[in-house]
């Protein structure tokens, strides 16, 4: 059983990526209106991109080269160490919270130096915000890991605390609060407005998407699809924390599927009600993920104090 | 023991014969005695590591100092190894870099002279025993690498930051000496050993010793607010002497800190607590100085004051595990602390070595004139990365060996029972996390601005080709970069037989619990680069039958961009400084263009470090001007130097007299 749940994580891994990207843009032009691409659409994308050859900077260097497999390699290693449906991940090892924060670090210094290879002011601009602004999300991402962690009385993503649903007690406010920290860090990771917006067209205003103005044919391919699966990790881990332990896993996958798609759209309808912030205020909005997680912590360590009941 | 005297002996006649040597050959005498001196070092050490039994000898002196002892332990050999190890490499580079120099009538005879008393006596001091002798090491140490940092003294600034290193030695060797002092009036000897008995009382008293040593240790590791010497004394410096100041020398601080922690046994959560908060300091103002720095030295200068916060709060945490009995908290804490110092010991030469190849090629170490170094540079720039991703702590590079530890060792801190232990470990966790982001900034930036993109001046642009003494010591380095990288549970288990000697053995029993854990972190990484080399191919086989055309960067279209459009290493910066903003006193000078037909404009910018600025200097100055109050003392005349000899014999006869 165990084996056929991993399989199909692993599945649901490459998969679901195309899907969530497909959504998004679904439920945007729903809202505003038009008929929109179909869901599958980031799927065809995709192969177009495979098969196109690429257009390579004369001032690059291998760098440039080597970046996007590492970086969609890093998110896919990290991918792997998060649980997916049935609450199980394909590794698990403990304290292995460490390495997926690192891989992602490590994917990120590559696609950092890549965009500063091609000696473009754009692209240096857009990887100084983006080291910038993923600095930001860290310790945030370690307190709210910590404090559930603390709670559930383990040191692995498998260890952490779920959502005790109709037990009454207030600690199911404080994985609220867990899960808004964990969705900013979703935006943040998968680089979405309000923080960054993926359609801009202007190189000023852009983050992620100039750093990868350059890249073209299957580099580009890779760096789009990890950027997709990065936001799938991540709404991983919050669909974990909401998904019970002990249902069937037939309802655990279904239930995982909707959180994913859940996600999805949020992430669609803010895109379609509300603009990018002004670059001076998006630190402003990551020390918002920062103060809610020191109120996720202390609220706990109220809580297992016997301050709170 | 005499394993350990006679390699001791070799390395300074190595530095004695060197002096008669023409200078193409002084380098290599230096690093030929030193690698005949490594081999029996670490063939002993490892015996003591492994067997757990101390060694030790005795040597008389006469009246002041008296019966010496040395010895070795575990935790001096592991020390020993590093020294040894790290030294030799230092000074092959040494033989290359010097190069340079040669025909220029620069005095590499004392050069090289100090630099192997320089090694000798970091060797030595691992294995003093007597606090005494260990001052007197310790000044030596510090002495010699005086004259080693000011080797360029014709350069502006070098004999000010070598004065500043000297005073600041010596501040940090008054404290040494107050602790000491205190400790042997109550203990009635110099020998650590017997210093233990004041030590682990554990009552205010001993801990206010302790941070006297603690001090005095600290200056020479460079601990927030101790480093102020630091960063100008590394920029100072040749590269192969900063590499060997802040890979090597830096540790003997660390050691010494170590030492006296030993000799504690159980100590006061107060003491673990304060180191905790000053490593954590230390380590977060360390890499947010560095992400701003232009002079490449700088960078790794504040770096390695950031590393040593990361090593700090290993110490801290372990230091915490003994206090609150969590084995697994002491154990993590501790090795990770130790798996960081030596990691630390390898990239951080690397990167300054490295550093030492760009200034051999372009004569400049600041990053805003560099740029595409990469293309002519290839090797230099492949350590530099490899030395980055390393020193940023990233999974599969050393740092990350050691950062993992004491990241475990903080998530095991953290239980239901003990909440005023989990905010404090939780709130930790955030301080790591916040340093470990910041060095990817520091490091990004660094790299790229240096060696990618296009070249911001002109300089020579053949291909390099290092040499062979520079390729051996770049692959040993990057061999074990790499190797403590992919295997964290050898590294550890090795480690964990240095700290099972110093702590309880209740506590000792946690460690091989870690080895299948690490073991599957290793796997793991393995997977990751088995996933990453398949991408590679993959992108490989599709493009094989494309032709991939090349094609300037895009530039939005303007016909009349070069290479100074690039983004600047203050640039990119900026959006972190401006976060962090009270940290950093920005100077913006602006030459604006006037006329209808303006020649030129400019625009300037200095960042400049406001604790050192704001805090540091005003204490000093304060302090200044209160001891200024006192020179009326110091008159000059000898008739009154006479007159203050009488004054304290008489005042010693009535004290006497009255007791």
């Amino acid at each position: 059983m165990i084996m056929i749940v991993k399989a199909v994580n692993l599945a649901l891994l490459f998969l679901l990526p195309f899907f969530f990207a497909g959504l998004i843009n679904r439920v945007k032009s729903r809202l505003s209106g038009r008929m929109g691409p179909p869901i599958l659409q980031p799927v065809k994308d995709f192969v177009k991109l495979m098969k196109k050859s690429e257009v390579i900077s004369v001032s690059t260097s291998l760098v440039f080269i080597i970046a996007p497999s590492i970086t969609l390699g890093s998110v896919i290693v990290a991918g792997l160490l998060v649980p997916m449906s049935g609450g199980s991940s394909i590794l698990s090892f403990d304290a292995d919270f460490i390495l997926f924060a690192y891989l992602l670090g490590l994917g990120k210094f590559f696609s950092i130096i890549s965009a500063m290879d091609t000696g473009s002011s754009f692209e240096g601009m857009g990887a100084s915000r983006e080291g910038t602004f993923a600095g930001l999300v860290e310790p945030p991402f370690f307190i709210t890991i910590a404090s559930l962690g603390l709670l559930g009385g383990g040191i692995s993503f498998s260890g952490l605390m779920k959502i005790p649903f109709g037990t009454g007690d207030l600690t199911g406010l404080v994985f609220l609060m867990g899960v808004v920290a964990l969705f900013i860090m979703v935006i943040v990771e998968g680089c979405r407005v309000p923080v960054d917006d993926p359609n801009t067209h202007l190189e000023l205003t852009m983050i992620h998407e100039v750093m990868i103005l350059d890249n073209s044919g299957p580099g580009l391919g890779y760096l789009t699809y990890s950027s997709w699966m990065k936001m799938v990790v991540m709404g991983s881990i919050i669909a974990n924390l909401i998904i019970p332990e002990e249902l069937y896993y037939a309802w655990s996958l279904l239930l995982f599927l909707a959180v994913i798609a859940l996600l999805a759209m949020v992430i669609g309808i803010i895109e379609t009600v509300m603009a990018r912030l002004r670059m001076t205020h998006i630190p402003q909005f990551l020390f918002f993920m920062t103060s809610i997680s020191i109120v996720v912590l202390s609220t706990i360590v109220l809580f297992i104090s016997g301050g709170l009941k | 023991m005499e394993l350990f005297f006679y390699p001791l002996a070799v390395i300074v006649s190595g530095g004695l014969i060197s002096l008669f040597l023409p200078e193409k050959f002084k380098g290599a005498a230096v690093s030929l005695a030193a690698g005949i001196g490594m081999v029996p070092l670490v063939y002993l050490s490892l015996e003591v590591i492994n067997s757990g039994n101390a060694m030790g000898a005795a040597a008389d002196f006469s009246y002041p100092i008296g019966t010496v002892n040395f010895a070795i332990d575990p935790l001096s050999s592991f020390f020993i190894i590093l020294i040894s190890l790290m030294s030799f490499i230092g000074s092959i580079y040494s033989m290359e870099h010097t190069k340079m120099y040669h025909g220029k009538g620069k005095g590499l005879s004392s050069h090289f002279f100090f630099l192997s008393l320089l090694i000798a006596s970091m060797l030595l001091l691992a294995a003093v025993q007597n606090a005494l002798l260990f001052l007197v090491v310790w000044e030596v140490m510090s002495f010699s690498s005086y004259l080693l940092m000011t080797f360029e003294n014709e350069k502006d600034g070098v004999y000010k930051a070598g004065i500043n290193y000297l005073i600041s030695m010596h501040v940090g060797v008054i404290f040494l000496m107050s602790g000491f002092a205190v400790l042997a009036v109550k203990t009635g000897s110099y020998d650590f050993n017997s210093f233990r008995s004041v030590l682990e009382q554990g009552d205010l008293e001993s801990v206010g010793i302790f941070f006297l040593i603690f001090a005095g240790f600290g200056m020479k590791s460079g601990f927030i607010p101790l480093y102020t010497w630091l960063p100008g004394a590394y920029s100072a410096a040749p590269a192969h002497v900063s590499a060997i100041m802040s890979g090597v020398m830096k540790k003997t601080g660390i050691y010494g800190i170590f030492r006296f922690i030993v000799l504690m046994k159980i100590p006061p959560p107060e003491i673990a607590f304060i180191i905790l908060a000053i490593s954590l300091i230390t380590g977060i103002t360390g890499v947010a100085y560095a992400v701003v720095q232009k002079d490449l030295k700088r960078v790794l200068a504040y770096s390695s004051i950031e590393n040593i916060g990361i090593a700090g709060t290993g110490m801290g945490l372990g230091l915490l595990g003994l206090a609150y009995g969590k084995p697994p908290m002491a154990v993590l804490g501790f090795t990770g602390a130790l798996i960081h110092v030596f990691n630390h010991s390898i990239f951080k030469p690397l990167l300054f070595f490295s550093v030492g190849n760009i200034f051999a090629r372009t004569g400049s170490v600041n990053m805003e004139k560099l740029g595409g170094l990469i293309k002519p540079m290839a090797f230099t720039g492949l350590s530099f990365l490899i030395g980055s991703l390393a020193v940023s702590g990233l999974p599969f590079f050393n740092g990350f060996t050691g950062e993992f530890m004491i990241y475990w060792s903080m998530f095991s801190g953290l239980s239901k029972g003990e909440p005023f232990l989990s905010i404090i470990m939780i709130v930790s966790l955030a301080g790591l996390a916040s340093i470990g982001a910041m060095a990817i900034i520091c490091f990004t930036r660094a790299f790229s601005i240096t060696f990618l993109g296009s070249p911001r001046s002109s300089y020579d642009m053949t291909p390099e080709n290092p040499g062979l003494a520079s390729r051996l010591v770049f692959s040993i380095q990057i061999f074990f970069i790499v190797i403590i990288g992919i295997f964290p549970q050898y590294v550890f288990m090795f480690t964990g037989k240095i700290v099972s000697s110093f702590i309880p053995a209740g506590h000792a029993a946690a460690i091989p619990g870690y080895f299948s854990a690490l073991g599957s972190l290793s796997s793991v990484l393995f997977i990751f680069l088995a996933v990453v080399s398949i991408l590679f191919i993959a992108r490989f086989r599709l493009l094989r039958h494309r032709a991939p055309s090349s094609f300037k960067t895009w530039d939005c279209g303007y016909q009349a961009g070069n290479t100074r459009m690039q983004y600047t290493g203050s640039s990119f910066a900026a959006p972190f400084m401006k976060i962090l903003r009270p940290l950093y006193s920005l100077t913006v000078r602006i030459d604006r263009p006037a006329g209808l037909f303006p020649d030129r404009g400019g625009y300037d910018s200095t960042v400049e470090d406001n604790l050192e600025k704001r805090v540091i200097y005003p204490v000093i100055n304060g302090l200044n001007k209160f001891l200024n109050a006192f020179t009326w003392i110091q008159s000059g005349s000898t008739q009154q130097y006479i007159m203050y000899g009488l004054l304290f014999l008489i005042a010693t006869v009535i004290w006497i007299m009255a007791a």
